[in-house]
């Protein structure tokens, strides 16, 4: 953990695609250090791309991302060590499938903290308790359910000792029975004080965690504040359209 | 079809000769494609990578020499690299090394697009996974890419492999004693014309066809090995 201070702060940042797609429009915003934030939106609206923008697994065209006082895309920053600092959940998983469990957790140690493979183990198997996963530490992903599989995604971030956690709808390729067990994984992490930017459409953990909602609409953030502001006394009518919609799909 | 007459297979030198080829035959296409996947991993990461130069330079490589027949690419390069005849186990390497160098040249073009082909079919999300937790580009491809692409890689050089044997009976033009050769100087001393060409086929076909077989038994295997 380089940095006690895992405020972000996004300025103007912007994002325009080859084909001419503007996915995120001059977005500006500050997220605290400690904070759960939930980003909200249609599909389509950027919520993907402004959370990946934010390890810079996708590039902005424009604008700035300031971690602490530090600007990801000055000069002389080392992207590669920061990313170490914070962790990605995706909504495919993306477990290495030719990896067993252990070593999808064992192999960001390895190789990029240098750690040796027994003290990565043990890390990695204190990891797999706290997801109840130890039991299948020697499986391959194949051989997991999509709730297992996204445990273990959450795990191997956590290997890698990340202050700051993205997760870019983390339940959304999950059935519905297997929501459960991965809010709950996200539960004790956000009770534990980690800094995480969520992006879901789970209106439930939103309320009961979120410290910040976001509202995005065509690259834009259209809505932002405390939550119980945002799905009581929603002012942007876009916001009211959107939330009423969710609302009506559970 | 009416009269062939293999009676000269009796004489136990004329086998020898066809084993002879046979034998040279496989370690040509062997070593062609051993070789040639070796000098092929360059230009797959030269046409992988973001710098544009490195890019046109690979593509036109690749291109060039997949749009050109390989008798002009031997023979060009025979033609290029006149040596003194040399001696080594019987086998001449001033027409033996410059065949081999065409050969492996051409199969590197070949197997650089199976390579590349192997690597772009590994999904995008596992290059993000990777980078995510810190990962560099090499890492990212040592420890996490090639190890899945080489799934996808292995199958089609089975099948490069099985080309190679054929495109080897061009290496009777410089004089190498592989199997068409072979064939050529039986034919030769024994005026046996189609015997010595049914033969040459069969054998031909006694090599491709199990090595085929054997290569789709391995891709099930692997295929079985991933639902695991
Ligand atoms: N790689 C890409 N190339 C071109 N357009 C893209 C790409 N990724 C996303 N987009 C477009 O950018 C917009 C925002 O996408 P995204 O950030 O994935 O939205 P969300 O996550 O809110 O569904 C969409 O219009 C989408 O089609
Ligand atoms: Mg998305």
């Amino acid at each position: 953990m380089q940095m006690l201070d895992n405020s972000i702060k996004i300025v103007e940042l912007t994002k325009t695609f080859k084909d001419g797609t503007v996915a995120v429009d001059h977005v500006n915003l500050e997220l605290k250090s400690g904070e759960v934030t939930v980003i909200i939106g249609p599909s389509g609206s950027g919520k993907s791309t402004l959370l990946r923008m934010l390890n810079l697994i996708e590039t902005p065209t424009s604008g700035s991302v300031l971690y602490g006082e530090f600007d990801i895309m000055g000069k002389g920053f080392d992207i590669q060590k920061h990313r170490q600092n914070i962790g990605m959940v995706f909504q495919s998983f993306n477990l290495f499938p030719h990896l067993t469990v252990l070593d999808n957790l064992n192999v960001g140690q390895t190789t990029v903290l240098r750690r040796t493979t027994e003290a990565a183990t043990e890390i990695s198997r204190d990891l797999l308790k706290q997801v109840g996963l130890i039991e299948k530490e020697k499986n391959y992903p194949a051989q997991l359910s999509g709730g297992q599989k996204q445990r273990i995604a959450i795990a191997r971030a956590l290997s890698m000792h990340p202050s700051v956690m993205l997760f870019d709808e983390p339940t959304s390729a999950l059935d519905p029975e297997m929501i459960g067990e991965v809010l709950n994984v996200m539960r004790t992490l956000a009770k534990a004080g980690m800094t995480m930017v969520v992006v879901t459409h789970e209106m439930g953990f939103a309320k009961e965690f979120g410290d910040h909602i976001i509202v995005m609409d065509q690259g834009k953030v259209i809505e932002e504040g405390r939550p119980e502001i945002i799905f009581e006394k929603p002012t942007n009518a876009r916001t009211k359209e959107f939330l009423k919609r969710v609302i009506e799909k559970i | 079809m009416t009269n062939m007459d293999f009676s000269f297979l009796l004489e136990g030198y004329y086998i020898q000769i066809f084993l002879r080829g046979l034998g040279m035959t496989l370690l040509l296409a062997v070593m062609s494609v051993m070789l040639g996947t070796m000098l092929g991993i360059i230009p797959a990461l030269m046409r992988l990578s973001k710098n544009k130069v490195f890019q046109l330079i690979a593509t036109a490589y690749v291109e060039l020499i997949r749009g050109t027949p390989i008798l002009v690419q031997v023979l060009l390069i025979y033609s290029f690299f006149r040596m003194p005849v040399t001696l080594v186990f019987g086998i001449d390497l001033s027409s033996f090394i410059p065949g081999m160098l065409a050969l492996l040249i051409n199969s590197s073009a070949y197997v650089s697009e199976v390579i590349r082909g192997g690597i772009n079919a590994v999904d995008k999300g596992q290059t993000e996974a990777a980078e995510s937790l810190g990962m560099s580009k090499k890492q990212t491809m040592v420890k996490i890419i090639m190890p899945q692409a080489v799934k996808n890689i292995l199958p089609a050089l089975g099948n490069e492999f099985v080309t190679m044997i054929k495109e080897t009976s061009i290496f009777m033009y410089l004089g190498i004693a592989e199997l068409m050769y072979s064939a050529i100087i039986v034919r030769t001393s024994t005026y046996a014309v189609k015997e010595s060409y049914v033969i040459a086929a069969v054998l031909y076909f006694l090599l491709t066809f199990p090595t085929s077989k054997l290569m789709a038994y391995f891709e099930r295997r692997m295929k079985r090995a991933d639902a695991r």
